[in-house]
Formats: structure tokens, C-alpha cells, sequence
């Protein structure tokens, strides 16, 4: 436009002179300017002035570094930014093979699920396998392999070993592998094909927490090697004789799921679990009845009780000079009768490592008709574990008879009694090669390292025994230079193959490989195992207890639901899980039973020395356990592992910070050495001990200080009941009359008025909470998701002493008195997300506000961290952030959510029900143009629970599960009197108790 | 009035001095350059304000973390010291405008350096709601201003939004009302004055007054107006601080009678706190004539009268407990007197109730150790009233899951004892710079000359 009007001058002169017409500009004159005859005004100057200056300004602003996003140049397909894929594979945390969902984020897998289609985990997975997915991300993972632990190459490795292996195929050598438990088809596969190849080759294998007491049991009796398999939804009675089966034996996650399953007071189907025990484990706080017994009287209680089937079976037991009973008789006979009287409908389980004592198991299971109902061995896992072989492995190897030894999956320097032992014979072992992904006690010692991917990088399978195939793919490239253990066996043979080559191979024509790999499992037709009928003459009594001589305790070993056996020990997020039952993290300690520890002069905290005779002994702090057997002394095993070396710094650096490591700089102290050997079976308890003060102490870091239902009574008014109604519980009896918890002071729903009008409307949806104490076990693995899921710091040892966990997720655990005896509830505690929240109503900035949907939300960059909102909370669920909790390894920052803000130094959090999930599904339904169904939202715990204890979904619709929760006769609001209005409720705690004492009793 | 009170119970300035004679004790201190005592005190005070200062930029570098606070004591010297030193504030406004309207004449000894003390405490007080933050770099997101951020506007029914206009509030008029009252005696400053900085000061700062009938006329009725205004505020200001507690769902704070309960504790602590002081200067400044026994008598007497109803509100709180049948709240005071923490709660009980009873008695009134000590005990006693309200509520509520201890760090006790620098600086810059009592007020209540006239 402004071109057409344009002024062409005819001269110098008359463009000199100003005479031509300039163009109009707008309608106002003084927006007509001319530079070179008028000079610049005014208005121009300050324009162009602020235009400057203005620019400048703004560039000043961007202070932020320049960076390139670089998207795909061509998109993989199926891959789309911001949103995860999930895909099928199976947990390689331990032996129990639990389907798995990964959830994967450009190329990173950033969580696990449980995958809700297996058939065995039925969706639940456990503590373990949660936090193994920081298992790729740890920078202190081999990187590649070593050579005489200096960092090599593959080919270089590879043309040594090679080398090495011709030469024993020459020479007619000797090769070992050394491995865990194999349930692996592919595994057993290539090493046996690789063991093919040498003269004088053998797979040993063994279990720290050996179960190899049971395979030969079943040999014994039954004529099979096999581990069974259990079904305790179909038990109406459970008797566990030590076998931690909800927490830590064989396979917790699935047990966890029939042993719930089984016990559902709404359905009138409850069945009773009675727990045999010396220490207090998280089965035995959940039993219906709980008899405490050292380890050592185990035998002679399943003689008596096998005594008293036979009898009522009338078959033959020969309890002619049986010792008397440890436990009241009657207690015993009642057990007897009800186990009887369920016959067929009954399960019992031992966890001894001693084979008489699991064979009484089987002949009290083959009395009761267990075998077919709930207990299968046809169609159970054919195992070959057994821990005599490792110490003939080990005598092998000292004779210097062994010219190779791969040693897959376990650590005998570290996790067998006598380690020192075993790493002194490897060194006679010309060619050592492991596969172990971390430098741990045993691969330190080995010449050539091969590190094994980690387990969700890698091809693989499982066989649950019973046709069930689980299978394994790689969820993301592999970290580092790694490569497949199978891989490395087929090179070392001379074929080269890629692992998934080698997988498919083993089920060529069998399985439907892309079906099975979509879903992760695959069944196969699997014969059944033949076996003998019960051989009754296999049978012996255990005639008498051991002996625990005066002064002296009976050691009982355990795995922690944390721990296990140490395998897991670099993993921070399980180093810091408070144990379900102590609380204490960081740590391992000597459990006392209060009358042992004030008997020898000991309080929680105090360093004993453990003796076990023959020079081994070690040091631990002793907590003083309630529940405990008080001749029994119980340690966790898993702790004092060198790769807990490298947590000195984790935690915040600061003037009166206290050391994460113990004084052995390591975290807890290995208890292995205390481990013993008998009959041919590695066992975690027979020894007895003798403990001794050394006048030092240490401080346990325990999240919870205060431990009991009832507060003390010298704190209550005189005659006012002293236990807090959070816990409320009602036996069965109970239940089934009236279909409530029992009249209660706090019972019923309160009608407490209300200040305002009632103008919050939840017209959408309202998002609430269930959650069942009946099922919950405490196991914590909705804990570790949580923290997964959330991007949870790790904040150390010391800040947990400091009582600053971060864990958004917590489960108080309380020990109430009943008559004598110790009850344990477990109730898992999360923001309340209260519709009347105090927290909100206190903070200054409006950082923590409340949703239309019923959501307490909590704005992180909003708040300024004055702790005004967790002073006011009732449920004391909001977290703040002391420090800034740096990641202590850098690395694992690339497996954060990155659908979850990472906090910063200075501000609160909290749970948030999830609500990244809760706007996926959201986006989700609008997508398909639907609205959001039940059961379309499931945060991180419930999705991992085993037991089903926790239901979530939205409570505006009658229809829900959790609307049908809130609508049982067992539902409960905590502190429903205080009226914040909590969007979380809990099912009662019901035991299967006949007396009707009402436990709710209160005021 | 002032002749009528005399004749009871004595003059209040003694040694029948003359006005000049007043103007030249007060102001001499001032002229002489500072004691040896005072280089003495000065250097401790700094130090200790030094050291709170090193310790605050650490926490403020490091983290809260670096106090002993937990998951479930999410306060405590920090809102202790806070809610300490916003007592002692108390007494100020009270001497100057309460005493004022109640026509006390014996306050005007002890006005100027209460008022003094107030701001100075104040000052201290904000520190701390300021350096409690998680991200004290953004305090001033607690403000109702314009911003960019939606505006994104404070919540209203946060009673920590109330403290912030409280305290802010009740600053702004105490520092009104200090400097009103102190022009006529920056004017005599001035005139005594021969050059430098100081006259120059003091120049600017007396506002031009020239003792004319009509500046005094302006001057009274300011005065009077003002000391209306700050009256209520002495109530006010404690009851909001209250209702950070009262207004919270926790046993232990959610009781009605904080407000009450507060108030009385704030004029008791800051009474305290002016006669601690009041001895102090007496004693190294040679003020015995101005500050009296019989100022002091009235003042124990106070602190009988405010201590009595701090000891009824600990009573009434337990009765209502125990009364209320409510489990949390009778086991959150029972847990005060005989839990983990109950040394605290025995310190304060001895220190607010106990101690002050030996002030029924005239000679110890009349003894001025006994006082100071009795006065220090009652500081002590309050900064635990304090403790004991927060911590011990906080520390065992509801769920005994969550029950915690605490113990401080070492960074919380020298922010403590930098708090108390900083108290100490300021209160000895103003001896040296201010006349500390009040001039031209105190020249109405002499006894000089009065006795003729009669």
C-alpha cells in the first residue's frame, strides 16, 4: 500500500529541497516523519528507545541454556512421546517367576506392574520385584566384562575362555556350574548342552534360603524331586510350621493371593490360619492363632500332631517315647480336631530345612487328604537344588580337582556359612567365570567376569511346573555392555546365537511365540509328574526337642520381606523399606523376646555379640521384639553385603549428619557365617548361641517410635479404655451374627453437623479409597510402588533416625496385648484426601487445594514450606522436604516418572491418589468417547497388592468396587469424629476367632 | 493525680529534681561516650547476633533439615521462639497506650524503653515465621499484592495470612507510636546538641518542634488518639497468634481459651521480659531516681495479676480436658504434664506459677535481686509455655504410629542465641543513642516544685 504512494524524486535538487509529497500515514500529521528533514521526534525517539531497551530486557531474560530437542527423525512405530507402552514380561527378583507389566517411557522402563493375566501372581507383585527396576540403571553395575577384574572386551574375554575350554575338552577336565535354582527351560537348556560338550561336567546348584528339605521330603515320600505347589484359597484350615508364606517363603506373591482369597468375611468364607513360630514374622501376625515354639521343638509338635491324626485316621505312628509336648496339649488336640474335621479342606506347610521334619508335614498333609485337593505335586516344579552338592562342589574344588567353575545367580563367598572357605578353594580353580552383574564377594575373586544382562534387558522364560510358560523380553536396550548369560554359554559351545534365537528355539512348535511373548505366557500341555503312592514307611518321629542349654538362645535365621538373601542389597529403595514388622530400615539386628532381653540386661539398641562356638561370631544391635519366642535370638540374613559399600553418601551432607554405614562400613552385618549345616541341608536355624553385651550401642533407624494400640497408662485418665479405635477388629463369630463391627463408642456413622453450608457438590466423579485390614499383610510392596510410581526420595539412615522418611505410602504396624500373647495389625496409611482437609484450610499460598473430584492436591511450586499443613493433618501423611534429596546415583534419575513433578528442597508432598493415572484415564475415555469405567484408574499400591487389600475408584458410583466396599458392614472411617471427612475407609481387621470377646470394645 | 499518688505511696521520681536536672541525667547518658560495660556488652551481643546470623545463612543454604524437625513436629523453636518474642512485644504497647488511657503516671519511666523493647522484639519475631519457611525466598507470596501469576491471591482463612497483618499491623503502630512520643525529647537532643551526625539526626527527626503551646496541643491529642488505636491491638495481636493453634485440629491447640489464654501470657513475659531490663539500666546507667522501687512494686504487681491468670488457664485447660471425655484431648494433656517431654512442662509451671507467689510479698518486691531473678525465671518459664503448647501437642497426636521426640540441633539453639543477639544490639544502640526514658513525660510527674504550690 505504502509502496504505491511512493515519491520519486526527478533531481538532487528537488529531492534536496523537501518539496516532494510525502505519503500519509494514518490520519494524524504527526505521524508523518522524515529522518533526514525533520529529525527524529520525540514519540519516535521513545518508541525506538523502548523497543531497545524492551528487546534487550527480553533477551536478557532467557537465562535458560539453549537445547535441541531432537525428535524422531522416523518414528518407531507404535512409539508415541509422552505416552507408555506396557509389555508383557516375568520378574527375574527371585526364583518365583511373577508376571510382569513394564511400563515403558521413550525406551525406558520406568516401572513394573503386576501382570493381572498370570495366572499365579494374578497382577500382584511384591516389594523385590517392584524395586528391581532400578536394577538397569545402577551405575555400579559391571559395565563390560573383566578380566582379572580389569575392564576388558568381549572378544578378548571370549578367545581366553575359549581357549581355556578347548583345552579342558582336551585334556577330559573338569567343568562345574555353580547356579541357583534354574526354573528357566532355556537356562537348563544351554547348560546343559554346554556341559554336553566336556568329559566331566555337572550343574550344581543350591538356594541360600534352601527349600531343598522339602524336594527331598517328597522324594522320600512320593518318589519325586519336586517342589509342590499350594493352593491355600482352597484350605479351610492353614497350619504353617515356620513357613513365612505371606512373606518370604517360596513364592509370597502367589500365596499372598489364595491365602486372601480364602479368607473373605463377607462371603462367609473364612478359613483359619493357625502359625507355628519362634520369631514374629509377618505370617504369624496375621494367623488366627499364633503358638510361639523354638525352632528346635518344631519336630516334636508336628510328632504329636501327627500322632493325634494318625490316631483319629487309625493309622499306624509310632509315638511310643515321644517327649513331652512344648505346647499345652489341648491347644494341640483343638488343632487336631479342626484340622481333622476339615479334612481334605486343610493345608499344612512347614518352612523347615530339616527333610524328617518335612516329611511329617507330608504324612499330617497325606492324613488330612491335602495331596490333590490343596496341595499338587503332578503338576508342581521339578527341582534339583540341593545343598549337600555345593559342599561336595566345594571339596572338588579344594582338591584342586576342578579346571572350571561358572558360577550363575548366587554368591557362596557371601551367603555360605563357610564363604571363606569356598573363596580360598576358587583360588585354586585355574578358569573362574561369572556372570554376576555386580562386583559382589564371589565375582571379585573370579578371573573372568561376563556380566548377564539384567533381567529386563534380557530374553527368557520360566516354567511354573504345571504348563504355565513366563516369558521374558527385553523392555529397553541394554544399559551397558552386557551380554545375555545365554548368549555367552552358546559362543563358549561354539555356536553363536542370539538369546532370543535361543529362547524360541526351546519352544519351537510348541508355543505360539508372538501370542506368547504379547502376553508374557504361553500354556503348554506338561505330563504329569508320576509319582509313588505315600510311602508311610519313609516316616520318623522327631522324639525330642532340642535342647537349649541355660544362658543360651536357639539362633532362627531369617530372610527379611525386604532382603531375602542379599541378592538385592545395592538396591536403596529396599534398603530403605521399613520391615513390616520391626519398622527398622537400614539395618539388620538381633530380635529378643522382652523377658530374654531383660533377663540378660539388654534394651533395643544395645551391640551384642552373637557366639555360635567354633570361632564364628558377630555383632549385632538387639531390638527387642514382641511376639518373640524368649528362648529364640532371630537375625535377618541379607545384610553386610559389599556392594552396600557404596551408600555412604546417600543422604543429605550436613553439620550433625550421622554416618549411613555401620561401623564394618557395610550395611548391617552378614549373618551367613551363622548359617549351619545338617543332614545334608543348609539350614537357617538349629544353632544355639550365646549372647554376650559389649557395653557399645548402636541406633536403630526406625520409622516408627511408638509401637502399641494402647497408649500407656500412666497417659490416660483412670478407667477410660487405653486403646485408640483406629484399629478396629471383630471376630469372625462376630461378624457373621450381626454384620458389624461390634457396638463401639466411635462406631456407627456420625451425624456431627455441620459450620457451613454444604456447597462442594462432587457432581463428576468423587475419587475414595478402600482398604481391607483383613487382606492387608503388610508385605509393603504397595510401599515401593508407590515410591516408584512417585519419583519417592531416598533419603538414608540417618534421616529416618531423624523420623524424615519420604515415603508417601507407610504402614503403621501396632502390637496389642491379648492375653499374653502379642496380636499384630498392619494398616497401610496414605493422604486421607479428607473433603473437610485441615491441611488446606492452614496454608498461607494456597498451595495444597482440593479438587471437584474430591482430591487433595498439593501444588509444589506454590508452596512456600511452612509445615502448617502437616501440623494440622490428623493422619500426620504429608512428607516435606528437608533437604534436597539428590539421587545418589545420578544414573537412576532416568527411570523417574516423567508424569510426576520431581520436588525441590523446601516444599511438602504427599500422596496424590495418583493422579497422574486418574488424568490418563481420563484422557483415555474421552478418547474412546466414553466416560471413565471402574476400575479404569489404579494407582500404584492397589495395583501391586497381592492380597487385594486395596480398592480405589470413585465413590459417586454406586456401582464401583469401591462403593460396594464402603457399603460393607465392616467399612470404617478414621477419626471420623474429628469430621475432616476422609475419602480412604478401612474394612475391619477380622480373625477367625470363636470367642466373641469384642476386641472393638472401647470407653 | 500524680500528687494524690505520691502522697500514697511516695513520689515517683525521687531526689525533688528539677526539670533541667532530668534533662541533663537522662541526656548525660547519652553524652558521655559509652561505658567500658557497654563496649563489654555490645561486643557479647554482636557476637551472638554474629553467630545467629552464620547459622540462619547455613540453614537457609542447607535446608530446615538442619534443625530437629521430623515428619510429625513439623514446628518448634522456630514458632516457639517466634510466638517468645512476639510476647515480650506485649508489654510495650501496653505500658504506653493501656497505662496510658488508664492514666498511670508511673509508666512514664518506663515507657520509652518498653516501647523500645517492643519493636526490637518484634523485629525478632518476624525473623523467625520468615526463616521457618522451607523457601524463605519467597515470603513474599504470604502477600495480597498484583502479581503475574494467575494473580494467584493468598488464602484468607490461613490464620498464618491473619499473623502476617497482625503482626505487621501492630509493628507499623508501635513504631508510630515510639517515635511521636520520643519528638519532644529528639528536639531537646538537638538543642543540646553542638554539631555532628547526631544533631543533624535528631534535627530532621524532631520534626521542626519548637515547644509551642500549639505543638504540644497536637502533639497530646496524636498521642491520645494513637494510644486508642494501639489499645486493641494488644489484644488483637496475641489472639491471632493464638488462632494459629486454636483454629488447627491437634489436641493440645484446638482449645477456646488460647486467645485469653495468649494475651495474659504476653503481657506476663513481656513484663517480664521491660523489668529484666528496667534492672539492667537502672543499675548501669544510675537511673535509681527515675526507675524506683515503687515503679518496680507496681510492676511485680502486674506480674502477680497476669501470672495469676496464666496459671488459671493452664488449670482451666486441664478441666476442660478432662471434662471434654475426649480421649485425645485428655491424653495430650496428661501426656504435657507426664510424658516424654514432661520436664518441660514442669519448667514452665514452676517458672509462671510457682515463682511469681514470692512477689505477694513486699520485700521482695523491695528486693531488687529477687526480682531480676524472679523475672529471668518468668522469661524462662514462658519461652517453655511456648514449647510446651507446640511441641508437646505436636509430638503425639492422633495416630501413635506417628508419634515422634524431638531434640534441637545445635543450628536451632544458635538461631535462639542469635535472636537474642540481635535483641541485645539493638536494645544497646537505642541506650546509646536515645534518651531512655521518656524527657518531657517524665517532667510531668515531678514532684518538684508541686509541694509549694499545694
Amino acid at each position: 500500500m505504502v509502496d504505491n504512494e511512493r515519491a520519486y524524486w526527478k533531481s538532487l535538487a528537488q529531492r534536496d529541497d523537501g518539496t516532494i509529497p510525502l505519503p500519509v500515514v494514518g490520519s494524524e500529521p504527526h505521524d508523518v516523519s522524515s529522518p533526514g528533514a525533520r529529525g527524529v521526534t520525540r514519540r519516535d525517539f521513545l518508541a525506538a528507545a523502548g523497543f531497545t531497551f524492551g528487546s534487550v530486557a527480553l533477551t536478557g531474560c532467557n537465562r535458560a541454556p539453549i537445547e535441541k530437542a531432537i525428535p524422531y527423525l522416523v518414528q518407531p512405530e507404535a512409539i508415541i512421546p509422552g505416552r507408555a507402552t506396557f509389555y508383557a514380561s516375568t520378574c527375574g527378583a527371585c526364583s518365583a517367576g511373577c508376571g510382569l507389566l513394564v511400563k515403558n517411557r521413550d525406551g525406558r522402563a520406568i516401572k513394573l506392574e503386576g501382570n493381572p493375566d498370570h495366572p499365579h501372581s494374578l497382577g500382584g507383585l511384591c516389594a523385590i520385584g517392584q524395586a528391581s527396576v532400578l536394577g538397569p540403571y545402577d551405575s555400579k553395575r559391571l559395565q563390560a566384562p573383566l578380566l582379572k577384574n580389569v575392564s576388558a572386551k568381549w572378544d578378548a574375554v571370549d578367545g581366553e575362555i575359549v581357549a581355556r575350554l578347548e583345552a579342558i575338552r582336551r585334556d577330559g577336565g573338569t567343568v562345574r556350574v555353580l547356579s541357583g535354582p534354574v526354573t528357566s527351560p532355556t537356562t537348563r537348556r544351554m547348560i546343559d548342552s554346554f556341559l554336553g560338550t566336556f568329559a566331566d561336567a555337572r550343574h550344581v546348584t543350591y538356594e541360600a534360603l534352601s527349600t531343598s528339605a522339602i524336594y527331598r521330603a517328597h522324594e522320600r515320600t512320593h518318589g519325586a524331586r519336586l517342589l509342590p505347589r499350594y493352593a491355600f484359597d482352597k484350605a479351610d484350615v492353614i497350619v504353617a510350621f515356620d513357613a513365612d508364606f505371606l512373606g518370604t517363603w517360596i513364592s509370597p506373591v502367589v500365596f499372598a493371593a489364595g491365602w486372601s482369597a480364602g479368607r473373605d468375611a463377607d462371603a462367609m468364607r473364612f478359613s483359619h490360619h493357625v502359625q507355628f513360630e519362634g520369631r514374629m514374622s509377618i505370617t504369624g501376625a496375621k494367623a488366627d492363632q499364633r503358638i510361639r515354639i523354638a525352632p528346635g521343638e518344631l519336630g516334636l509338635v508336628m510328632s504329636h500332631l501327627a500322632s493325634m491324626l494318625a490316631h483319629r485316621a487309625g493309622r499306624s505312628f509310632d509315638s511310643g517315647s515321644l517327649a513331652t509336648c512344648p505346647i499345652d496339649v489341648h491347644v494341640l488336640e483343638g488343632l487336631a480336631d479342626r484340622l481333622w474335621h476339615a479334612r481334605g479342606k486343610s493345608l499344612v506347610v512347614c518352612g523347615s530345612q530339616d527333610t524328617d521334619e518335612q516329611v511329617l508335614c507330608n504324612f499330617i498333609n497325606h492324613l488330612l487328604g491335602s495331596y490333590g485337593a490343596t496341595i499338587d505335586i503332578q503338576h508342581a516344579a521339578r527341582r534339583s537344588d540341593d545343598d549337600d552338592a555345593v559342599q561336595g562342589l566345594l571339596q572338588e574344588m579344594d582338591s584342586g580337582t576342578v579346571d572350571a567353575l561358572f558360577v550363575h545367580g548366587v554368591n557362596p563367598v557371601y551367603d555360605l556359612p563357610n564363604g571363606a572357605d569356598f573363596a580360598q578353594a576358587l583360588a585354586k580353580v585355574e578358569t573362574v567365570v561369572s556372570f554376576a552383574d555386580h562386583a559382589d564377594e564371589t565375582s571379585r575373586l573370579a578371573r573372568y567376569n561376563c556380566p548377564d544382562h539384567h533381567y529386563l534387558e534380557s530374553w527368557g522364560d520360566a516354567d511354573a511346573g504345571d504348563g504355565t510358560i513366563s516369558f521374558r523380553q527385553p523392555t529397553m536396550r541394554p544399559m551397558f555392555d552386557t551380554r545375555s548369560a545365554l548368549e555367552s554359554l552358546s559362543i563358549w559351545s561354539g555356536k553363536k546365537l542370539s538369546a532370543r534365537a535361543i529362547v524360541q528355539e526351546t519352544w519351537k512348535g510348541r508355543v505360539s511365540w508372538d501370542a506368547a511373548i504379547h502376553d508374557g505366557l504361553a500354556t503348554v500341555r506338561s505330563e504329569p509328574i508320576s509319582v509313588s503312592a505315600f510311602r508311610s514307611e519313609s516316616v520318623k518321629a522327631v522324639r525330642a526337642a532340642q535342647p537349649i542349654p541355660d544362658g543360651k538362645l536357639a539362633l532362627a535365621l531369617y530372610p527379611k520381606a525386604s532382603m531375602l538373601d542379599g541378592r538385592s542389597a545395592s538396591n536403596p529403595w529396599l534398603q530403605e523399606m521399613p520391615d513390616p514388622i520391626s519398622k527398622v530400615v537400614w539395618d539388620n539386628y538381633a530380635c529378643l523376646s522382652e523377658p530374654a532381653a531383660t533377663q540378660l540386661g539388654m534394651a533395643t539398641g544395645d551391640i551384642v555379640r552373637i557366639d555360635a562356638g567354633a570361632s564364628k561370631s558377630i555383632e549385632l544391635p538387639v531390638l527387642v521384639q514382641p511376639g518373640q519366642h524368649d528362648q529364640v535370638i532371630a537375625i535377618a540374613l541379607g545384610y553386610g553385603r559389599a556392594e552396600s559399600a557404596r551408600f555412604a553418601d546417600v543422604g543429605p551432607e550436613w553439620l550433625e549428619r550421622k554416618p549411613v554405614l555401620g561401623d564394618n562400613g557395610l550395611v548391617g552385618t552378614s549373618a551367613a557365617p551363622l548359617l549351619t549345616y545338617r543332614d545334608d541341608t543348609l539350614r537357617l536355624s538349629g544353632a544355639i548361641v550365646s549372647v554376650t553385651r559389649t557395653g557399645r550401642t548402636h541406633d536403630l533407624a526406625c520409622t516408627q517410635d511408638y509401637h502399641n494400640i494402647e497408649v500407656p497408662e500412666h497417659l490416660t485418665v483412670p478407667g477410660m479404655n487405653r486403646r485408640r479405635p483406629l484399629i478396629r477388629e471383630v471376630s469372625i463369630a462376630s461378624y457373621k451374627k450381626d454384620g458389624t463391627l461390634g457396638h463401639d463408642a466411635h462406631g456407627g456413622h456420625h451425624d456431627l453437623g455441620e459450620l457451613w453450608a454444604d456447597d462442594h457438590k462432587y457432581e463428576g466423579h468423587h475419587w475414595g479409597m478402600a482398604i481391607d485390614l483383613t487382606a492387608c499383610t503388610g508385605c509393603s510392596a504397595c510401599v515401593v510402588a508407590c515410591q516408584v510410581e512417585n519419583n519417592v526420595p531416598v533419603v538414608g539412615r540417618d534421616e529416618v533416625r531423624r523420623k524424615r522418611i519420604m515415603h508417601w505410602m507407610r504402614i503403621d504396624r501396632y502390637y496389642c496385648d491379648n492375653n499374653g500373647d502379642v496380636d499384630v495389625a498392619h494398616q497401610p496409611m496414605m493422604c486421607h484426601h479428607c473433603d473437610h482437609a485441615p491441611c488446606e484450610t492452614v496454608c498461607p499460598v494456597l498451595a495444597t487445594v482440593h479438587s471437584d473430584e474430591g482430591l487433595n492436591q498439593q501444588t509444589y511450586n506454590r508452596c512456600v514450606g511452612t509445615r502448617y499443613c502437616a501440623n494440622n493433618c490428623p493422619y500426620k501423611v504429608r512428607r516435606f522436604n528437608w533437604f534436597e534429596y539428590a539421587r545418589e546415583d545420578t544414573l537412576a534419575n532416568m527411570m523417574l516418572n516423567p508424569d510426576v513433578t520431581v520436588r525441590s528442597r523446601g516444599v511438602m508432598e504427599k500422596c496424590s491418589f495418583c493422579v497422574q493415572r486418574i488424568e490418563q484415564a481420563r484422557v483415555q475415555a474421552k478418547q474412546e468417547g466414553r466416560p471413565i469405567a471402574d476400575g479404569d484408574v489404579v494407582p500404584a499400591c492397589q495395583q501391586s497388592c497381592p492380597a487385594r487389600a486395596i480398592v480405589f475408584g470413585d465413590t459417586n458410583d454406586p456401582e464401583s468396587a469401591v462403593s460396594k466396599m464402603i457399603a460393607r458392614g465392616r467399612h470404617y472411617r478414621l477419626l471420623e469424629e474429628t469430621n475432616v471427612r476422609p475419602s480412604v475407609g478401612y474394612l475391619g481387621l477380622v480373625r477367625n476367632r470363636e470367642d466373641d470377646k469384642d476386641q472393638t470394645h472401647h470407653g | 493525680m500524680a500528687s494524690a499518688h505520691a502522697a500514697i505511696s511516695g513520689p515517683l521520681i525521687l531526689g525533688d529534681k528539677s526539670p533541667g536536672q532530668v534533662t541533663d541525667d537522662i541526656c548525660s547518658v547519652l553524652e558521655r561516650g559509652p561505658a567500658p560495660s557497654w563496649w563489654v556488652a555490645i561486643t557479647v551481643s554482636s557476637s551472638m547476633l554474629l553467630l545467629g546470623l552464620i547459622t540462619v545463612g547455613y540453614q537457609v543454604l542447607t535446608g530446615i533439615g538442619t534443625w530437629g524437625l521430623n515428619n510429625t513436629v513439623g514446628w518448634a523453636f522456630d514458632i516457639t521462639n517466634f510466638v517468645f518474642w512476639i510476647g515480650i512485644g506485649h508489654a510495650g504497647t501496653l505500658i504506653s497506650a493501656v497505662l496510658f488511657l488508664f492514666r498511670q503516671k508511673w509508666r512514664t519511666s518506663v515507657n520509652r524503653a518498653a516501647e523500645a523493647m517492643t519493636i526490637i522484639a518484634v523485629m525478632c519475631a518476624g525473623i523467625f515465621p520468615l526463616i521457618h519457611m522451607g523457601r524463605p525466598w519467597l515470603a513474599h507470596w504470604m502477600a495480597p499484592y498484583p502479581n503475574t501469576r494467575g494473580p494467584l491471591w493468598i488464602n484468607f482463612r490461613s490464620p498464618l495470612v491473619w499473623d502476617f497483618f497482625a503482626i505487621s499491623t501492630y509493628f507499623t503502630i508501635s513504631a508510630m507510636f515510639w517515635y511521636l512520643g520520643m519528638i519532644p525529647d529528639l528536639a531537646t537532643l538537638r538543642d543540646r546538641l553542638t554539631g555532628g551526625w547526631r544533631k543533624k539526626a535528631a534535627s530532621f527527626l524532631s520534626l521542626g518542634w519548637n515547644g509551642s503551646f500549639r505543638t504540644w496541643f497536637h502533639y497530646e491529642t496524636v498521642y491520645l488518639l494513637l494510644a486508642g488505636l494501639a489499645t486493641p491491638l494488644v489484644l488483637s495481636v496475641h489472639t491471632i497468634v493464638s488462632w494459629d493453634f486454636a483454629t488447627s485440629v491437634i489436641p493440645g491447640w484446638h482449645t477456646t481459651i488460647l486467645p485469653p489464654y495468649f494475651v495474659a501470657g504476653a503481657i506476663f513475659s513481656g513484663m517480664s521480659m521491660v523489668l529484666t531490663l528496667m534492672l539492667i539500666a537502672r543499675k548501669t546507667m544510675g537511673l535509681e531516681d527515675y526507675l524506683t522501687k515503687q515503679h518496680v512494686g507496681a510492676m511485680c504487681k502486674l506480674l502477680i495479676a497476669t501470672g495469676g491468670m496464666v496459671a488459671m488457664a493452664y488449670l482451666t485447660e486441664f478441666v476442660a480436658a478432662m471434662y471434654s471425655n475426649n480421649e485425645y484431648e485428655q491424653f495430650a494433656f496428661i501426656n504435657r504434664a507426664k510424658g516424654p517431654l514432661c520436664w518441660s512442662y514442669w519448667i514452665m509451671v514452676s517458672c509462671n506459677v510457682l515463682t511469681p507467689q514470692i512477689l505477694w510479698f513486699k520485700w521482695a518486691r523491695s528486693n531488687m535481686a529477687v526480682v531480676f531473678v524472679v523475672s529471668i525465671l518468668i522469661n524462662i518459664g514462658m519461652w517453655f509455655e511456648r514449647f510446651v503448647i507446640i511441641v508437646t501437642s505436636l509430638h503425639r497426636d492422633y495416630l501413635p504410629s506417628s508419634w515422634t521426640g524431638y531434640v534441637p540441633t545445635s543450628i536451632e539453639i544458635a538461631t535462639l542465641v542469635g535472636s537474642f543477639g540481635l535483641f541485645l544490639t539493638l536494645f544497646l544502640l537505642f541506650c546509646r543513642f536515645i534518651p531512655v526514658i521518656a524527657i518531657a513525660e517524665v517532667k510531668g510527674v515531678l514532684s518538684h516544685g508541686r509541694k509549694s504550690h499545694e
